[in-house]
């Protein structure tokens, strides 16, 4: 039967889209993003934690060098520290987002808000781990085991975030509690307009170096608007090559974003070393 | 074929059936899958809720005392937040705070020296017992056989105990040693003065560090990482000369990979060329030191030691001649610093002669007034190295250091520390060295105290300082302070000089080049050991904390293993390949076995292994982790500052 109208489009009042830029020009690799982001998001507690398939952690602190690459030679070779966490995929249309993990989940524990964030409900999770198979970034971990906090680690736990059982699939939320919080505090002093709340997640609050901003992708004055940083001939998105056609090959471009969903992160790396951009973009340009 | 009958069918299924029940009952299965079935169905365990608010205090960890916020549940801490201090530590220091093997109560020593066998006494005990053994020794004549051992960052207690050592008659106070310490031996030799070189990062415009890895947790890390952040936005160049592309290497604008352990020959390089260029130093004995560089130390022979081409070396030296405000950082390290008197001076030397000494933007001298001192009739060794290998004690204090674990000598003191030595240890959670302690009296978390209430019944081991020293006969009057918070803001001063007087030690480097060459041509070692450091372990103290451990990457330490990393080059060379699993010879013996990883960010000829590891006795979490690399490396104590420079070691693999 024809004339069925499109579904209608949910309307809402949030204006806000929550991104990420990290300066790695500036990341020293210290690590304090991992341990903050550890500490607020109460990551489990082994005996062991070099125990590499037993850990969990959401931010991974990545270490790349440049010196596999056919004409590294000693003395040349590069190194930069990349924090690393979900990158908050909004698919093609960012209008009408459907990042890939989110298309697969059989049972809504993953879902896109109007804020952009792609939420985790450890709870609601079965553990089909379909979503981690499906993840370009490696940024879901699976609890193979029981999280365990030993004794009196315990007590540092934050009650903002649930532990999860065993048998989930857990993922960074942007800190969206921290969100949370923020507007309850807002609405406690009378101000009920959900733009008018911002707020800072655990890694980029710790950052020493200020290496790592936050703030809304459409907002002109906001440290990572998007518009800007599509213009940043510093900026480059994590295994995003398709970015690289946007001005060199408009045609092209549309073809391929007809034919495939890419995951369109929303978290932007800077960095004014040329390898380092390619070998993040997974494109080059030779 | 005999005919079954349908009864005997019936029969076999029925016994088939009991069969497998009881098989089944007998596996184990259905409790397993019982167990399961609560675990996945069961809450989780929920963190207690309760009112939030966020306590305000001061970062307890260096004399920079960083303004920090403590998020709180009812009366737990959850969160720290820094405000962009510049430093990562703070972020470690909940975990620190609620570690369950945090030490409760003052313990005294019950099985032998080295089981970490205690049982726990009163404060009272235990400050009565150790003030009688000071009087006892002061009255028998024996005060110099008190010594103690501060931690490189127990300044306000250090302060304290350096006082109560003085006072008592000793100069045995030793700190493990510090970029502060070691340049503090080497200013008296070539400036005269007392005080620490202090080099203007806020306001130079070119930084060439000798193996200095500055931003690793060098120096004060909050002051490194801003000082960063500001050469990033001028545009100052940094210049990071390492064996291996460190992480300070990663962000310098110019990594410049030497042969390890020639960083002074290099210096001396540079040097070379500055005399050529006519930038001379008015310093006393140029004209002798300048003829051994020009002599001794031509770019090709440099170059051919340190592995650095001459054309790098002469950029180097142009750049460094011709920027407005250039300084030269010696100190090879980050949290563990190693380093010679003859590098120190070498370095400044380079300073010296582009005219920086004594300048804004240059290097200068600091002094911390602290307490101020107290003149002791005696001599000590010159250096914890020293006192360890040369020194004795009827009573030593260790706070908030691990000299078992992080000197070299660890094993020797160790020894020592079996026989009669009466052991004080102040520490948060026992470590390799508190296995040793008759006592260990239990220190605060850098939060605790202020904003958090101090859990159990741990002090500020300023506090625990100060009421031993209170307790002893004769010294009432030496300690007017009533706690921790009258010290820290009298520890906090510090006076920067610009002293641009210098004056070449020439007799050092008579010899110098004879000397490493020898050590650089053994041919029984043909590899040579440099130190690396992972994120956040430093020199082994963050190893306790399970949250550091999730931060080491798969070619630091998995499983228990730690890794080492060698050039494709040198893997060929000993035919070993990615994941080898490999033993370490030094003259001094052998650690393994550790994982080799094949990288090219290390220099060939060098294994890189990360410090740090290999505690025997540090918390479930530190333990029979990895290896000890401190226990194969160099022993040669440096004649003037008394530490040995264990930095470069000769080794062999297997």
């Amino acid at each position: 039967m024809s004339g069925h109208a499109a579904p209608k489009k949910k309307v809402s009042d949030m204006k806000r889209l929550w991104g990420m830029s990290i300066d790695l020009d500036k990341c020293t690799g210290c690590g304090a993003c991992q341990v903050a982001c550890s500490q607020e998001n109460n990551m489990p507690i082994f005996d062991d934690d070099s125990d590499l398939p037993k850990r969990v952690v959401f931010l991974d602190l990545m270490k790349v060098t440049n010196e596999n690459d056919k004409d590294a030679k000693f003395g040349e070779v590069k190194v930069a520290y990349l924090p690393k966490m979900c990158m908050q995929c909004a698919g093609n249309d960012p209008e009408n987002p459907h990042p890939p993990c989110v298309s697969v989940c059989p049972v809504v524990a993953t879902d896109v808000g109007d804020d952009g964030v792609v939420s985790q409900i450890w709870s609601r999770c079965i553990g089909c781990r379909y979503c981690q198979a499906s993840c370009p970034y490696e940024a879901r971990v699976f609890h193979w085991w029981k999280p365990r906090y030993e004794g009196s680690f315990q007590e540092g736990l934050n009650p903002d975030v649930s532990v999860s059982s065993r048998g989930a699939v857990v993922k960074c939320t942007f800190c969206s509690h921290i969100w949370k919080r923020e507007r309850d505090r807002m609405i406690a002093k009378g101000i009920t307009d959900i733009n008018a709340v911002q707020y800072t997640p655990a890694c980029v609050s710790s950052c020493p170096t200020g290496a790592m901003k936050f703030g809304d992708l459409k907002d002109p004055q906001s440290p990572v608007y998007e518009e800007k940083l599509r213009r940043d001939p510093r900026a480059v998105r994590l295994v995003h090559s398709i970015d690289a056609l946007r001005d060199t090959n408009p045609a092209e471009y549309e073809r391929r974003m007809k034919i495939k969903d890419f995951p369109n992160p929303k978290v932007w790396y800077l960095t004014s070393n040329e390898w380092l951009r390619e070998k993040l973009s997974g494109f080059k340009k030779s | 074929m005999e005919k079954l009958e349908r009864r005997e069918i019936i029969m076999m299924a029925g016994g088939a059936v009991a069969g497998a029940a009881v098989g089944t009952l007998f596996s184990g299965a259905p409790f397993l899958g019982l167990q399961w079935l609560v675990e996945w169905t069961q809450d989780q365990y929920v963190p207690a809720p309760g009112e939030e608010k966020y306590l305000q205090g001061r970062c307890l960890l260096c004399p920079s005392a960083c303004a920090l916020s403590v998020r709180m549940i009812g009366s737990r801490a959850v969160k720290v937040e820094t405000a962009n201090t510049g430093c990562y530590k703070p972020q470690l220091a909940i975990q620190m705070l609620y570690h369950p093997e945090r030490i409760k109560n003052p313990l005294k020593r019950v099985g032998k020296k080295g089981s970490g066998k205690f049982a726990p006494v009163s404060w009272e005990e235990a400050i009565k017992d150790i003030a009688a053994k000071i009087d006892g020794l002061r009255a028998g004549g024996k005060a110099a056989r008190i010594a103690a051992i501060n931690g490189s960052a127990a300044y306000a207690s250090g302060e304290i105990l350096k006082r109560l050592v003085r006072a008592s008659g000793s100069p045995n106070v030793y700190s493990e040693p510090c970029v502060n310490t070691l340049s503090a031996a080497a200013t008296r030799l070539t400036q005269g003065q007392s005080g620490s070189i202090y080099y203007d990062f806020e306001n130079t415009d070119y930084i060439l560090s000798f193996g200095a890895r500055l931003v690793e947790g060098w120096g004060d890390p909050g002051r490194m990482n801003r000082a960063l952040v500001g050469w990033k936005e001028r545009k100052a160049r940094y210049v990071q000369i390492d064996t291996a592309c460190t992480r300070s290497a990663s962000m310098a604008d110019k990594w410049v990979p030497v042969n390890a352990g020639t960083e002074t020959v290099l210096a001396l390089g540079i040097a070379n060329r500055l005399i050529s260029m006519g930038r001379l130093s008015g310093g006393a004995n140029f004209a002798q030191w300048s003829q051994i560089v020009i002599n001794d130390y031509t770019p090709e022979r440099v170059a051919q030691i340190t592995g650095v081409g001459v054309d790098a070396i002469k950029e180097i030296a142009r750049e460094f001649a011709t920027a407005r405000n250039p300084i030269a950082v010696a100190g090879k390290g980050a949290s563990a610093v190693s380093s010679s008197t003859v590098e120190f001076a070498a370095v400044q030397a380079l300073n010296s002669m582009v005219g920086s000494l004594g300048r804004r933007g240059g290097v200068m001298l600091v002094d911390y007034p602290g307490l101020g001192e107290v003149a002791v009739n005696a001599a000590g060794a010159k250096g914890l190295d020293d006192f360890i290998k040369n020194g004795a004690a009827d009573l030593l204090f260790i706070n908030e250091a691990n000299p078992v674990h992080r000197s070299v000598y660890g094993r020797a003191l160790a020894e020592k520390l079996k026989k009669d030595t009466m052991v004080v240890a102040l520490m948060p959670l026992l470590n390799d060295s508190a296995a040793y302690a008759d006592y260990v009296l239990p220190t605060i978390s850098p939060i605790e105290g202020e904003p958090v209430e101090p859990r159990f019944r741990a002090m500020h081991p300023a506090d625990a300082l100060l009421a031993i020293a209170k307790a002893v006969k004769g010294l009432e009057n030496a300690f007017p302070w009533t706690g921790n918070k009258d010290i820290i803001p009298l520890i906090g001063r510090q006076n920067v000089k610009a002293a641009g007087n210098f004056t070449f030690p020439v007799e050092l480097f008579r010899t110098y080049l004879a000397e490493i060459s020898k050590k650089i041509g053994d041919k029984n070692y043909p590899l040579s050991l440099v130190p690396i450091e992972a994120p956040m372990v430093g020199d082994g103290d963050g190893l306790a904390l399970p949250y550091v451990l999730k931060g080491l990457d798969a070619v630091t330490l998995t499983g228990s293993k730690l890794w080492v990393m060698i050039n494709p080059e040198t893997a060929k060379q000993e035919g070993v390949s990615e994941g080898s699993r490999i033993d370490i010879e030094s003259a001094r013996g052998e650690i393994g076995s550790v994982k080799v990883h094949i990288t090219k960010t290390v220099a060939p000829g060098a294994v890189a292994i990360p410090i740090g590891f290999g505690h025997e006795f540090y918390t479930r979490y530190a333990e029979d982790k990895g290896v000890n690399a401190k226990e194969i490396m160099s022993d040669d104590i440096d004649p003037i500052s008394g530490a040995a420079d264990w930095w470069f070691t000769r080794v062999k693999i297997s």
